[in-house]
C-alpha cells in the first residue's frame, strides 16, 4: 500500500478523520481498470471497505457474474442480457401473463419463474408462495436501489440465484450462530429472549431469506448486500445481533414472543445506518477483515 | 540689676577690707557680678576704683575678667590712656593684665589700646610712664608676635626714640630715671633684635646711618650691640620671612623669649641653653650627669609646690600689700628699723642679685629641674610626701593670717611672734632647723638685727626664691655626689631628702605669702638675698670647719632661712650651729672637684662681693651680699663657674674702680663704671645704681628722724625732699616695674622649665625602652647564640646527611651506570636480534616468494600437465590410431606380402596393378579426406542451423506462450459471452417452451372445443397435460408426439407448424420419432419428407430433434477441434476448463432424457449413443446431413426457420457461420 505511488499520501489522515472510503474509491477504481477484472480482489474489496455507491452497481454486475470479467465484451453481454430481458418480457406479454400495467416486481417474478421454467400456467395463476414472497421483497428493494429495469432484474434474478445456491445450505444454521453470537455480546438479552421464548420467533425469514429487504431502508441494505454479494452470509447475523441490541431496552421490556416479532419486523427506519454500521464492525470483529490485500 | 550694680559698686571700696572671709566674699560677688552682667559699669567702675587707690585686688579681678569684658576693658584703658595723670597707673594696670597672660590678650593688637600705648610711648616725656610703657611693651611683644607686624615700625620708632632719650634731652631728668630708661631700652633691643632680626637691623641700618644719630649709636647702641651676637635669622631669614605668622606659630610665648635671650651675650640678660651655651667642656660634662641622674618623676611634685605655692600667691598677696609700706615708712623712725634699713640696702644690693639671680634664671631653672633631685627621692617614699603636703596645709594657713597679723602690728616683736608658731607647727624638722639656724647668724656676725628683722617680715617672698635656690643649690650637689659615690649614705640622703621636701614645703609657703609684697616693695625683695647671703655665709665656714656634725646637718644649709627665722630666738647657738654645716661640708666637697673648686673660689666671690658691698655701703651689712653669690656659683655650676668666674675677675677689677668711684658718687657711680667698662651691661648698671642708691637711701635715711619721712624732708628743709621723695617713690615704681618684668621673664622660663621637663621625661622614658630593648636584644642575641649552635648540630647532621646522600647517590650512579651499560649491551643485543629477525623475514619472504614461483610452477605444470594428459590422451589415442594404423599396415602388409605374393605369383603385372591400386588408392584417400572436411564443414553448417533453430524454437516457445496466454484470455472472454448467449439460449428455449405450453394449452383448449365435436383426444390430452405438468423433459418429448399425433389428426392444420418447429431437427427427428415413437401410432408424413437412406444411424434418429437443434452449434466448433490447431486447444484447455465436458456432458443428459422418452419406445442402438466419439462421428456426419438438407431442401428450411422463430430468433442460423467463421479467423492467425 505504502508504495502505491498512486495512493494519496492522505490517505492515513483521512482514515484517522474517519472519511472513510476516499482511499477505496481509488483503489476500487483502479481494480476496475484491469482488463480481465478480477474477481476475486473485486469481492475482497467488497468485503473490506464500503463501495462508493457510483461504483456498486458495476460491481455487484461483475460479482455476480451478470457482466464477464473482460470488459471488452460487457457491451456484447449486456446486449444479450437486453435482448433477452425483451425477450421474455415479450414471452410474456405475449403469453399475456403480464401487460403494461403490471408492477415491474409482479413482472419480474414472472420473468424468472419463466427463466427458471416454473411460470405457472395462466390459468393455474395461484398466490405467489414463500419463495415468490421472499423474491418479491427483494425485487422491491432491488428496484428501489437500481433504476433501470433490465439490470434491475438480472441483478434480482442473479442475487436470488447467487444466494439460493451459494447460501441455501448455510441459512438453516444462521439462527443457531446468531444466538451464539447474541450470548457473547449480551447475555442479559440472549437470556431475556431465551426466557420469554421470543429467541425461537424472531424474524428469521426476514433476516435471512430476505436479506433484511424490507426491513432496512435501501440506504443502509445497500451497505449489507455489498458484503453478501461478495460472499458473506454471517453478516446477516451480525446484523440482527445488531439490531436486536440496538433495541434491547425494547426488546427486555417485551415479554411476548408476537410482540418482540412484530417490533422487529417493523423496526424504526432511523438510525439504521449505524446499526448496519456497527454490525460490519462487529462482523470484522468476529469473521476478521478478509485478508486478501486489495491491492 | 541698676541697684545691685550701685551695690556691687558701693562694694569696690570694700575690697580693702583686711578681714579675709569678707574679702572673699566680696570678691566672688563682683567675680559673679562680671560673669553675669555684660555692661561696662562695673568694670569701668572696677578700673576707676584702681586708677583712684592703686589697689591690688582690683588689680587681680581686672587680670582675670573674661572674654567678653576685654573690649570694654581695653577701650576703658584705652580712654584712661588719654588722660595724662591716668597714663601711669593704667600703664601699669596693662602691665599687670598683660603679665597675667589672658587668654585674650592676643586680641590687643586689634584695639586702640596698643596704638595709644605706642602712641604715648612715641610722645609721653614722663620717664617713667615711658619705662613702664617700654617694659609694657617688651611683655607685650612676644604675646602678639605676628600682630605685632604692623607696627613693627612703630616699635623701631619707640626704640630709637627712647634710644636717643639719654642724649636728646639730658639734664631734665634724673640720672636714676635714665639708668632704668637705659635699662628697659636694651630690653627692648634685645627682644626686637630677638624677635625681628633683620628688619630690626634694616632698620638700625637706615636710622643710624644718619648723620644726627650717629652719636646716639656710638654712645647707646654700639654697646648694646656688643652685648648680641649675630642672629641666625641674618644669616637665613629675610624681612618677609620674619613676619611670616606661620614662623610664630611654631613659638609660644617663652619660646620668643628664650630665643631672644639665646642671641645676647649679656649674661644677665642671655640664656644659657644648649648650643648657645659658651662654657667649658667639664662644665658641660657636669650638665650631662645630672639629668642623668635625675628621674622623670619628682617633676610633678616640683610642679605641684610650685602649682600650690603660686596659689598661695593668689589667694595671699594682698594682705602683705600695705605692711611693707608702713614698714617703709615706719622703718626709719623706729629704732629696730635701722636694721630693717639696713636690710633694705642689702634687699636693694641684693635686689641686683635678685636681678642677676633672675637672668641668671635663665639657665637656673635648667639647674633647679637638676636640684629637683630631693624631692623626686622624696617621692619615692609617698609617706612621708603625704605628711609634708598635710603639714604643708596647716602651714599655709598659719603662714598666711601670720603675715597676716604680723604687718599690722608692724612692730618686730609682734611680728616676731608667728614664726615660732610655724616652727612649732613642724616641731620635729624645725627642732632641727632650730638647731641648725644658729649658723646663720654665724655667717654674718656683724648683722644681728638682719635676721631679726628677717622675723619681722618673716614672711617674704625674695626669701623663699632665696631659700629655694639654695636648697637647690646645696641639695643637687649633695645628691649627685652622692648618688655618685657614696650608696652607704643612701639612707641619710634619703631622711635629708624628706627633710628636705618638707622644708621646702614650708619655705614655699613662706614665700608665696611675702612674695607679692616683695613685688610692691621693690626694695624689700632682695630680703632674701640676705638670707642667701646668710647660708652662703654659713657655707663658707664649712670648708674650714673641721668639726665632724651630723650627717644631717646639710640640711640646716637649706634651712637656714628657717634658721634666719628663728635667728630671732636663738641667737646664742650660732657658733654651734655653725659647726654643723662644716660637718656637712666635708661630706661632698672631697668629691666634687668642680664644685669644690667653685666652693673654694666661691669664697673669693663672695669676698669680692662682700668687699664691693662694703664699698658700697659702709654699713656693717654689707659683707653679707658676698657669700650668696658663692650659692649662686652652685646652684648654676655652668653658668656660674662660666661666667661668674670671669666676672669675679672684673668685678674684682671693677670694684676697685667703683671703689672711689663709689666714693665720689654715690648714686652716680654707676655711669662711669659704664663707662670705664664698655662691656658692662646696662642690666649691671641698673644693678649697681639699686644698691648704691639703696646705700644712699639708707645713708639719708638714717639721718632721718624715725617719726616720717615727709616730716624729715621738712624737718631737713631740704630744697628737693618732695622732689627726692617723687624721684624716689618713681624709682621704688620703676624698680618694681623692673622686678614685675623680671618676674614675668621668670615664669616665662619656669614654663619653658616645664615643658623641657616633660622632653626629659619622654627622653628618659625612651631611654628606658631603649634599655628595655637592649635587654631583649641581649635575649635575642642569646637566643641567636643558641640557634647558632643548633644550626651548627644542624648543619653537621645536614652535612652528614648530605655525605650520606652522597654516597648512596654515587653508589646509586654506579649502579644506574652498570644498568644502563647492560641495558645498552641489551639495546644492543637486541639490534642485533632484530636484524637478524629482519634478515630472517627477510629470507622468509624470499622463501615465500620462492614458494609462491614454485606453486606457480607447479600449477603451470600442472596445467601443463593436463595439456599433457590431455596430448597424451590424444597421443594415445593417436598411438592407438597407431596401432591400429600399424595393424592395419602390419594386415596390410601382410596383404601386401600376400599381394606380393600373389603378384609374385600371378607375375610382373602385378606391380602394376599394385601401383595403380595404390594410385587409386591415394586418390581414393584424398577423396575421403575431402570428404572428411566436407562433412565436417557441413556438420558446423547444422550445428549452426540447430542453434538457429533452437533460438527460433525458443521463440516460437515464447510466442506460444503469449498466444497462450491470449487464448486463455480470449477463452475467457469467448465463455463470458458464452455464458450469456448460452443463458440466452436458454432463456429462449424456456421462452420456447412456455409458448409451446402455452400453444399446447391454447390447442387442448381448441380441441376441447373439437371434442365437443369429437370428444376422442380428450383422454390423451389430459393425458398429455398431466405429464407436461410433471415434467417438462418430458413434456418435451411428448409434445412432437402430440404434435405428431396432431399432425396425423391435423395435417392440414399445422402442416406449417410442424415444419416450423422442427425445421431441421423435427426434420430428422420426425422420422426418428416416426420410426420410434409415432412408430406405434400414426406415420409422420413428415418422416417421408426426408430420404432415411441419408442417415447411416438410423438409431440416431430419435435424439435427432435434439441433436439437430444442438449440433449445429457443436458441428461449428468441433469442424474446428478436428484442425491442427484445434487439436492442440483441446489438448491444452483439457486440464483446464470443463468447457469441453460440459459440452460433452450437455448431450447425456439430453441423451438420457432422450432414452427416458424413448424407453417408452425401443432403442435401437444404446451404443451408438453412449459413445462420444460415435456422437463426434455422428455430428460429423450429420453435417454432411446438414449440408445435405441444405442442400436438398435449403429454401424450404429457410422458410421454415424464419416461420418457426420468427423475427425472435433470427440470428441463430447467423451465428453458426459466425462461429465458424470466427474460429477460422482465429485459427489463421495462429497459424
Amino acid at each position: 500500500m505504502a508504495e502505491d505511488p498512486q495512493r494519496n499520501f492522505r490517505s492515513a489522515y483521512y482514515e484517522n478523520l474517519g472519511f472513510r472510503g476516499v482511499e477505496e474509491k481509488r483503489s476500487l477504481e483502479i481494480l476496475l481498470k484491469d482488463n480481465p477484472l478480477d474477481v476475486e480482489k473485486l469481492s475482497t474489496f467488497s468485503q473490506r471497505f464500503p463501495l462508493p455507491s457510483m461504483y456498486r452497481i458495476h460491481v455487484w454486475k461483475v460479482l455476480l457474474g451478470l457482466l464477464p470479467p473482460h470488459t471488452d465484451s460487457h457491451a456484447l453481454v449486456s446486449r444479450y442480457r437486453a435482448e433477452q430481458f425483451e425477450d421474455v418480457i415479450s414471452a410474456l406479454t405475449a403469453m399475456r401473463f403480464v401487460n403494461a400495467t403490471t408492477p415491474p416486481t409482479d413482472l419480474y417474478l414472472r420473468m424468472y419463474q419463466l427463466e427458471i421454467q416454473q411460470l405457472p400456467r395462466r390459468s393455474e395463476l395461484r398466490s405467489p408462495v414463500e419463495g415468490d414472497k421472499h423474491f418479491l421483497a427483494v425485487a422491491r428493494a432491488m428496484e428501489e436501489i437500481v433504476d433501470d429495469p433490465v439490470d434491475c432484474y438480472w441483478l434480482i434474478k442473479c442475487f436470488v440465484n447467487q444466494f439460493n445456491h451459494k447460501f441455501g445450505d448455510s441459512i438453516p444454521h444462521l439462527p443457531k450462530s446468531l444466538e451464539h453470537f447474541l450470548s457473547q455480546e449480551d447475555s442479559g438479552l440472549f437470556a431475556h429472549l431465551k426466557a420469554s421464548g421470543s429467541l425461537g420467533s424472531l424474524p428469521y425469514c426476514l433476516w435471512f431469506r430476505r436479506c433484511f429487504a424490507g426491513c432496512l431502508p435501501e440506504s443502509s441494505l445497500q451497505r449489507v448486500w455489498d458484503k453478501v454479494i461478495s460472499g458473506s452470509c454471517k453478516i446477516l447475523v451480525f446484523v440482527a445481533v445488531e439490531i436486536l441490541l440496538s433495541y434491547k431496552i425494547m426488546l427486555m421490556g417485551m415479554n411476548h414472543p408476537d410482540g418482540v416479532f412484530n417490533f422487529l419486523s417493523n423496526i424504526p427506519q432511523e438510525n439504521t445506518d449505524a446499526i448496519v454500521t456497527k454490525a460490519i464492525d462487529l462482523w470484522h470483529k468476529y469473521c476478521g477483515t478478509p485478508m486478501h490485500s486489495v491491492q | 540689676m541698676s541697684r545691685e550694680q550701685l551695690n556691687v559698686g558701693d562694694l569696690l571700696p570694700l575690697l580693702e577690707t583686711s578681714d579675709l572671709r569678707q574679702l572673699d566674699e566680696i570678691k566672688g560677688l563682683i567675680n559673679e557680678h562680671l560673669n553675669t552682667d555684660r555692661g561696662s559699669v562695673l568694670l569701668n567702675g572696677l578700673v576707676d576704683y584702681f586708677l583712684e587707690t592703686n589697689s591690688a585686688q582690683a588689680v587681680h579681678i581686672l587680670s582675670s575678667v573674661r572674654e567678653p569684658h576685654d573690649k570694654l576693658l581695653f577701650d576703658k584703658m584705652n580712654e584712661c590712656m588719654g588722660k595724662a595723670q591716668c597714663r601711669l597707673p593704667t600703664l601699669t594696670l596693662l602691665g599687670h593684665v598683660v603679665r597675667k597672660q589672658p587668654s585674650w590678650i592676643h586680641k590687643i593688637a586689634r584695639y586702640p589700646l596698643l596704638l595709644s600705648l605706642l602712641k604715648c610711648l612715641k610722645t609721653d616725656t614722663d620717664v617713667v610712664v615711658l619705662i613702664t610703657g617700654v617694659l609694657v611693651l617688651i611683655t607685650l611683644l612676644p604675646m602678639i608676635p605676628q600682630a605685632g607686624k604692623q607696627h613693627l615700625y612703630e616699635f623701631f620708632d619707640v626704640f630709637g626714640r627712647l634710644a636717643s632719650w639719654n642724649l636728646r634731652s639730658p639734664g631734665h631728668i634724673p640720672e636714676v630715671y635714665l639708668i632704668h630708661l637705659h635699662a628697659s631700652v636694651y630690653a627692648l633691643f634685645h627682644r626686637l633684635y630677638g624677635m625681628y632680626p633683620c628688619n630690626f637691623v634694616s632698620y638700625l641700618r637706615s636710622h643710624y646711618c644718619m648723620k644726627e644719630n650717629m652719636d646716639t649709636f656710638e654712645e647707646v647702641l654700639k654697646p648694646m650691640l656688643e652685648h648680641v651676637r649675630i642672629h641666625p635669622e641674618l644669616v637665613t631669614g629675610t624681612k618677609d620671612h620674619e613676619l611670616d605668622p606661620s614662623r610664630w606659630k611654631r613659638f609660644e610665648i617663652h619660646d620668643i623669649v628664650i630665643e631672644c635671650a639665646k642671641v645676647s651675650l649679656d649674661p644677665k640678660e642671655a640664656s644659657c641653653e644648649e648650643g648657645y651655651a659658651t662654657m667649658p667642656e667639664h662644665f658641660c660634662a657636669h650638665l650631662q650627669q645630672r639629668p642623668a641622674d635625675c628621674t622623670a618623676s619628682p617633676y610633678a611634685d616640683f610642679h605641684s609646690s610650685y602649682g600650690s605655692s603660686s596659689s598661695t600667691n593668689l589667694s595671699t598677696p594682698r594682705q602683705p600689700v600695705f605692711p611693707p609700706l608702713a614698714l617703709s615708712s615706719f622703718s626709719g623712725t623706729q629704732p629696730p628699723c635701722r636694721s630693717p634699713t639696713g636690710t633694705r640696702r642689702q634687699n636693694s644690693s641684693c635686689e641686683f642679685n635678685a636681678a642677676y639671680g633672675t637672668k641668671d634664671s635663665l639657665w637656673s631653672p635648667s639647674s633647679q629641674c637638676g636640684m629637683a633631685t630631693p624631692p623626686f627621692s622624696r617621692g619615692m617614699s609617698p609617706n612621708l610626701e603625704l605628711s609634708q603636703s598635710a603639714s604643708h596645709l596647716p602651714s599655709c594657713l598659719y603662714s598666711t593670717p601670720a603675715g597676716g597679723k604680723g604687718t599690722p602690728s608692724s612692730s618686730t616683736p609682734a611680728a616676731s611672734t608667728p614664726p615660732p608658731s610655724l616652727s612649732d607647727e613642724f616641731s620635729p624638722m624645725m627642732a632641727q632647723r632650730s638647731t641648725a639656724s644658729p649658723p646663720c647668724k654665724d655667717g654674718r656676725p656683724l648683722d644681728h638685727t638682719k635676721p631679726a628683722l628677717v622675723r619681722q617680715e618673716p614672711i617674704r617672698e625674695p626669701e623663699v626664691i632665696g631659700y629655694r635656690d639654695g636648697r637647690s643649690k646645696d641639695m643637687p650637689m649633695t645628691l649627685n655626689e652622692l648618688s655618685v659615690y657614696m650608696k652607704e649614705q643612701e639612707q641619710m640622703r634619703i631622711e635629708k631628702e624628706r627633710e628636705d621636701a618638707a622644708i621646702t614645703e614650708e619655705l614655699q609657703k613662706l614665700t608665696e605669702d611675702k612674695r607679692d609684697v616683695t613685688a610692691l616693695r621693690g626694695f624689700d625683695s632682695p630680703f632674701f638675698s640676705t638670707t642667701e647671703t646668710l647660708t652662703g655665709a654659713q657655707e663658707k665656714p664649712l670648708h674650714y670647719s673641721v668639726l665632724g656634725g651630723s650627717i644631717r646637718d646639710p640640711h640646716n644649709a637649706i634651712s637656714t632661712p628657717d634658721k634666719s627665722e628663728t635667728i630671732g630666738r636663738s641667737i646664742v647657738s650660732r657658733g654651734i650651729s655653725q659647726e654643723h654645716p662644716w660637718s656637712f661640708q666635708p661630706v661632698f666637697t672631697p668629691i666634687d672637684h668642680p664644685s669644690h673648686s667653685h666652693l673654694h673660689r666661691s669664697p673669693s666671690a663672695l669676698d669680692d662681693e662682700s668687699l664691693k658691698f662694703s664699698f658700697c655701703s659702709p654699713s656693717p651689712c654689707k659683707p653679707p651680699p658676698l657669700p650668696y653669690e658663692a650659692l649662686f656659683d652652685m646652684a648654676l655650676p655652668r653658668t656660674a663657674s662660666l661666667f661668674i668666674g670671669r666676672k669675679t675677675s672684673e668685678i674684682v677689677q671693677r670694684v676697685s674702680v667703683e671703689r672711689c668711684q663709689r666714693n665720689d658718687l654715690g648714686k652716680y657711680g654707676e655711669e662711669e663704671g659704664a663707662e670705664g667698662v664698655v662691656s658692662a651691661s646696662p642690666l649691671e648698671v641698673l644693678d649697681r645704681l639699686v644698691q648704691q642708691g639703696a646705700d644712699a637711701h639708707d645713708k639719708v635715711l638714717k639721718r632721718l628722724p624715725l617719726p616720717s619721712k615727709s616730716a624729715d624732708w621738712t624737718h631737713f628743709g631740704g630744697s628737693a625732699p618732695l622732689d627726692e621723695l617723687h624721684t624716689l617713690r618713681s624709682q621704688l615704681l620703676l624698680l618694681h616695674n623692673q622686678l614685675l618684668y623680671e618676674r614675668y621673664k621668670r615664669e616665662q622660663h619656669a614654663l619653658r622649665n616645664r615643658r623641657l621637663l616633660r622632653r626629659i621625661i619622654n627622653a628618659t622614658a625612651l631611654e628606658e625602652q631603649n634599655n628595655a630593648m637592649k635587654d631583649q636584644l641581649n635575649l635575642q642575641s642569646v637566643d641567636i647564640m643558641s640557634l647558632r649552635e643548633s644550626l651548627q648540630v644542624e648543619q653537621q647532621r645536614y652535612r652528614q646527611l648530605w655525605d650520606d646522600r652522597e654516597i648512596a647517590v654515587t653508589r646509586l650512579h654506579s649502579q644506574i651506570h652498570q644498568l644502563q651499560q647492560a641495558r645498552d649491551d641489551y639495546y644492543t643485543k637486541n639490534q642485533e636480534l632484530q636484524s637478524k629477525l629482519q634478515e630472517c623475514q627477510k629470507r622468509i619472504g624470499e622463501i615465500e616468494a620462492e614458494l609462491q614461483r614454485a606453486n606457480n610452477k607447479v600449477c603451470h605444470t600442472g596445467h601443463l600437465l593436463n595439456q599433457l594428459t590431455a596430448k597424451l590422451s590424444s597421443s594415445e589415442s593417436v598411438q592407438q590410431q597407431l596401432s591400429f594404423l600399424n595393424k592395419q599396415l602390419l594386415l596390410l602388409g601382410e596383404a601386401h606380402k600376400l599381394c606380393v605374393q600373389e603378384l609374385q605369383q600371378a607375375g610382373p603385372d602385378t606391380s602394376k596393378e599394385v601401383q595403380m591400386l595404390q594410385s587409386s588408392w591415394g586418390k581414393e584417400t584424398e577423396r575421403l579426406k575431402q570428404n572428411l572436411l566436407f562433412q565436417t564443414q557441413k556438420l558446423d553448417a547444422a550445428q549452426q542451423r540447430v542453434a538457429e533453430l533452437e533460438t527460433l524454437l525458443s521463440k516460437k516457445e515464447h510466442l506460444i506462450a503469449e498466444q497462450k496466454k491470449f487464448l486463455d484470455d480470449v477463452k475467457v472472454q469467448a465463455r463470458g459471452e458464452l455464458h450469456a448467449s448460452e443463458s440466452r439460449y436458454q432463456t429462449q428455449r424456456r421462452i420456447a417452451l412456455a409458448l409451446q405450453a402455452e400453444l399446447l394449452q391454447l390447442y387442448s383448449r381448441l380441441e376441447t372445443e373439437d371434442s365437443s365435436t369429437t370428444t376422442s383426444a380428450s383422454p390423451a390430452e389430459g393425458a398429455a397435460e398431466t405429464r407436461s405438468s410433471e415434467e417438462t423433459s418430458v413434456i418435451l418429448v411428448d409434445r412432437p408426439m402430440k404434435t405428431a399425433t396432431k399432425e396425423d389428426g391435423k395435417a392440414p392444420q399445422s402442416p406449417r407448424r410442424n415444419g416450423s418447429i422442427l425445421p431441421s431437427g423435427q426434420s430428422k427427428a420426425s422420422p426418428s420419432a416416426a420410426n420410434s415413437l409415432n412408430g406405434n401410432r400414426d406415420t409422420p408424413p413428415p418422416v417421408l419428407v426426408e430420404p432415411p437412406p441419408h442417415r447411416p444411424h438410423s438409431p440416431l434418429g430419435p435424439p435427432g430433434p435434439l441433436v439437430s437443434a444442438e449440433v449445429p452449434l457443436t458441428v461449428g466448433s468441433y469442424p474446428n477441434a478436428k484442425s491442427f490447431l484445434g487439436m492442440r486447444a483441446r489438448e491444452l484447455f483439457r486440464n483446464k476448463s470443463e468447457s469441453q465436458c460440459d459440452e460433452d456432458e450437455a448431450p447425456p443428459p439430453r441423451l438420457t432424457g432422450l432414452s427416458q422418452g424413448l424407453k417408452t419406445e425401443l432403442c435401437v442402438e444404446p451404443t451408438a449413443k453412449s459413445t462420444p466419439g460415435a456422437s463426434g462421428s455422428t455430428s460429423a456426419q450429420s453435417i454432411t446431413l446438414v449440408t445435405s438438407a441444405k442442400e436438398t431442401n435449403p429454401g424450404s428450411q429457410r422458410a421454415d426457420n424464419r416461420d418457426t422463430f420468427g423475427s425472435r430468433c433470427p440470428e441463430r442460423p447467423r451465428q453458426q457461420p459466425l462461429r465458424i467463421i470466427d474460429y477460422y479467423d482465429s485459427h489463421q492467425e495462429h497459424s
